[in-house]
């Protein structure tokens, strides 16, 4: 059976809030509203600087928690994985915002109700990809089953050190 | 029933030219998305590309021109028809080319559309006037193209130059292109993605510097004595091609010579790296290959900028990486086109008796004299014209861009605003320079025009998307327009009409403008090592000049040399420790560029106040948390500036990093709150890099404090 799921590609992402953008103007989000967040979080680890690339968005968890926690009953999932808020139920009580473990629900001020990542479902039910996926310059984000994301995160990493010229 | 379209063009948020597809419904555009067939950017799209719409639609947006009615930069304007406007300015040219001379005509154009700098040229040459250039000439692509055209005759280390998709070893040095130049930062993301090693030379750390195998944060201004140190270990270690060199390389024993005086240790101390380092990145870019480096505009704005990027010019030079596959290419384009920036080659420029009465031409003969390879006025001596008279008056300022913003001193540029008797904005927003103006013209964007744009081995048409919005116009209409009413005849033979001029860009294919927009692309297969094909490269000699005769003549250090900063931790150790941050300007944060994109609410929500960044150790000791306001000073400068703080530990400890042409379009008019934030402010025009007058930015020195409560 099919999981739809977004794999986020660390080891290539630099940061250039590209996907950030396409998720706004493909959603016609106002300013307030990030449903899909690229931070760069740095830490030292022996002497050396490291770098993430954490892409806050909806996971789409097997057992969400806001599915419970709406009182409106507004959100639900689909056989194929996908959470999502009925924008008709929703009476922006923001219970959601409290139960997600990952701050992915977020408060639209103009339509004074909730909305996050739906994985584009106006998209992919028409074949395509998800807006912020189709024109990411570093081709960070990888989506489909979840298998094959997985599969294709391996395919990544095995070529660039199949690529790598040895260097003493 | 509701009319939809896709147009096929290519986008203008900034000079990538990325390939788009542009929805438009009803006459309005809605979406914009990447052309996956473009042969340079392949689809990609960045945040600033998304973000074009809210520019276009911008209720900010000038839209019909307007006259000033109040005192200069009062903010009391008046609408107008364009044949008024138009009809002002051209008698106003008529006047002072009568009375003055057309070098009296100041234009100029910088970051907003290339079609601007095209359509400045046009109006100046045809003219007569000298007094043209592109904003930020003297630390913005001048001082790499005299380093680069005197040292191998091609500008190869910037932007779509670079071959990183095919190169094993990219070499990031002072540049950040995911974020700047997001269509080459792709073609770097293709070669990692291939497993190309990857060196970072950069004082942040930047996304890209937390992929790569060597990141040399280095002290920021001595860029020159890095790259001599590169030089160093690639020379001594013979790691460096002997038969590139002894057939195509003028003065490499003097070369070698020079470099001895900077070994990696020597290097290490100057740069705050360590010696291992700097030779292990060495090695790598000179064994790994092909291996490419991509340099950008950090590197024009330091004291010794052209000396730095002529260093760093040797090392492609010497390692026998220029114009190969995966290495430093040389421009190339279809057979017969004729490039956007063709009206700097020789034939189409003034005599070399009128270039030198050019501003600046005696001060920087090879950045502004007949000898230089593009002839810009300097920017600065620009200013200083228009406040002392000297080398001449002038009378008519226009320009399509933001010099209040972008360039140095804005008090001297807020001066010579109010001593032009006439002045002109030719913008697609309401900037403070724009304030100042007597007539405001709304331009067209991108999205609303037909033109030809160009990339490395390709052409492709950008297609008008969009109806003009308002009265806005398209920036070589006005040009020629103003000819038209000035009764001047375009300086391109039978040219007389944006038709004709899009023509003329195509017609050396054998195609006209309309044939281009149904083919839309043409392209042509690369080639390599095209010096061997011509027996020569494009200098004096023929050959890769290490030591330059040019340089020497012109009294300048004929190799490479290094120069510390004026104001630096070694050359004013006093003043260091009243001063104790060295500070790198204006590193590029993705969502503006230079001083445009504050107004647009996507982008503006991801910055939304300058910020300037600073490590959390000294942070501490100056009482200073992350989101405090602080003042900005800097020893040269009896002004300040603020900016909220940003704790990163991307920064050593002694360097701050400072974003740079802040301004609040949102604040009233007619300073938009920029005296409070445009780092410009401090900065002076002098001293400069002696070769291409460049302003020092990077590697002075600045203090920081914590701003009162009752100050801001």
């Amino acid at each position: 059976m099919t999981r739809l799921a977004l794999v986020v590609d660390e080891e290539r992402c630099v940061g250039c809030q590209s996907c950030e953008l396409a998720c706004k103007a493909e959603n016609n989000l106002p300013v307030g509203p990030r449903w899909m967040k690229v931070d760069m979080v740095m830490k030292e680890e022996d002497g050396r600087l490291v770098a993430s690339f954490p892409h806050t968005r909806c996971t789409h968890c097997v057992n969400a928690p806001c599915i419970k926690a709406c009182p409106n009953k507004a959100i639900s999932k689909r056989a194929d994985g996908i959470v999502l808020i009925d924008q008709e139920r929703c009476k922006g009580a923001m219970k959601c915002v409290e139960a997600c473990p990952f701050g992915a629900p977020q408060w639209n001020p103009e339509t004074k109700k909730m909305g996050m990542c739906n994985l584009c479902v106006h998209r992919i039910d028409k074949g395509l990809l998800p807006a912020c996926v189709g024109f990411c310059p570093s081709g960070t984000l990888i989506f489909g089953d979840i298998k094959y994301c997985n599969e294709e995160l391996r395919k990544h990493h095995e070529r660039r050190m199949a690529g790598k010229v040895p260097f003493p | 029933m509701s009319e939809e379209k896709r147009v096929r063009t290519v986008c203008h948020g900034c000079h990538s030219l990325c390939g788009v597809y542009v929805t438009v419904r009803d006459g309005v555009a809605v979406k914009i998305e990447g052309d996956l067939e473009h042969p340079y950017s392949q689809g990609m799209m960045c945040a600033k590309g998304y973000a074009q719409l809210q520019q276009a639609y911008n209720p900010a947006r000038p839209k019909y021109p307007i006259k000033r009615v109040g005192k200069r930069g009062e903010g009391k304007w008046q609408r107008i028809s364009w044949d008024e406007a138009l009809g002002t300015i051209a008698s106003k040219f008529n006047e002072a080319i009568k009375e003055y001379g057309p070098h009296s005509i100041a234009l100029h154009s910088g970051g907003n559309t290339r079609r601007a700098i095209q359509a400045m040229y046009v109006l100046g040459h045809s003219i007569g006037t000298t007094s043209i250039c592109w904003t930020d000439a003297h630390y913005c692509w001048g001082p790499f193209a005299v380093a680069e055209m005197f040292t191998h005759g091609a500008l190869t280390l910037m932007e779509v130059m670079v071959d990183a998709e095919n190169s094993k070893c990219i070499v990031l040095w002072g540049a950040n292109p995911f974020h700047a130049y997001p269509a080459s930062g792709r073609k770097v993301h293709l070669g990692l993605h291939n497993g190309a090693r990857f060196i970072v030379i950069d004082p942040r750390f930047t996304g890209g510097a937390s992929k790569a195998d060597v990141w040399l944060q280095t002290r920021p201004g001595v860029d020159d004595a890095l790259a001599l140190g590169w030089l160093n270990v690639i020379i001594n270690e013979e790691l460096y091609d002997k038969e590139f060199v002894d057939k195509w390389c003028v003065g490499f024993d003097a070369l070698k010579e020079r470099v001895q005086e900077f070994p990696p240790e020597r290097v290490a101390e100057l740069t705050w790296l360590k010696a291992e380092d700097i030779v292990r990145a060495a090695r790598m870019y000179a064994t790994v290959k092909p291996s490419a480096i991509f340099a950008s505009a950090a590197l024009e704005m330091q004291n010794n900028a052209t000396q730095a990027i002529r260093a760093i010019a040797c090392l492609p030079a010497i390692t026998g990486q220029i114009d190969i596959k995966g290495g430093n290419l040389q421009p190339q384009f279809p057979r017969g086109h004729l490039p956007g920036f063709f009206y700097f080659r020789k034939q189409y420029r003034p005599p070399d008796e009128i270039e030198e009465q050019r501003i600046g031409a005696k001060e920087f003969p090879l950045l502004c004299g007949p000898k230089s390879p593009f002839g810009p006025m300097h920017p600065p001596s620009m200013i200083q014209a228009m406040l002392t008279d000297d080398p001449f008056p002038i009378r008519c300022w226009m320009f399509c861009n933001d010099p209040l913003m972008n360039l140095p001193n804005s008090r001297d540029c807020y001066d010579a605003f109010m001593r032009v008797p006439f002045s002109v904005a030719l913008d697609i927003n309401m900037t403070p320079s724009a304030e100042l103006c007597d007539i405001v013209l709304p331009s067209a964007m991108w999205l609303e025009i037909d033109e030809v744009t160009d990339r490395q081995c390709c052409v492709v048409r950008r297609n008008k998307a969009i109806e003009l919005v308002g009265e806005c116009k398209d920036e070589m209409w006005v040009a020629f327009e103003l000819l038209n009413r000035m009764g001047v005849k375009c300086w391109l033979p039978g040219v007389e009409s944006v038709d004709d001029y899009n023509n003329f860009r195509t017609r050396g294919m054998g195609i006209d403008f309309e044939e281009l927009g149904r083919r839309h692309v043409i392209t042509c297969a690369p080639e390599y090592k095209r010096y061997e094909q011509f027996g020569s490269f494009k200098t004096r000699s023929g050959k890769v000049e290490l030591y330059s005769e040019t340089f020497k003549e012109h009294g300048y250090d004929p190799l490479p040399n290094y120069v510390e900063p004026p104001e630096s931790p070694f050359s004013t150790p006093e003043l260091y420790k009243e001063y104790p941050f060295v500070f790198v300007p204006s590193g590029t944060r993705l969502p503006y560029v230079h001083s445009m994109g504050r107004n647009i609410p996507w982008l503006r929500e991801l910055i939304p106040h300058p910020e300037v960044d600073i490590h959390p150790e000294p942070a501490e000791k100056l009482g200073i948390k992350d989101g405090d306001w602080v003042w900005i000073e800097i020893p040269s400068s009896k002004e300040r500036i603020r900016m909220k703080a940003r704790l990163s530990l991307m920064l050593d400890p002694r360097v701050v990093h400072l974003q740079s042409h802040w301004w609040y379009p949102e604040k009233p008019g007619p300073d938009h709150g920029h005296w409070d934030v445009n780092i410009n402010k401090l900065i002076h025009a002098r001293p400069c890099d002696p070769i291409t007058g460049g302003t020092i930015l990077t590697g002075s020195l600045c203090k920081i404090y914590k701003a009162k409560e009752d100050e801001l």
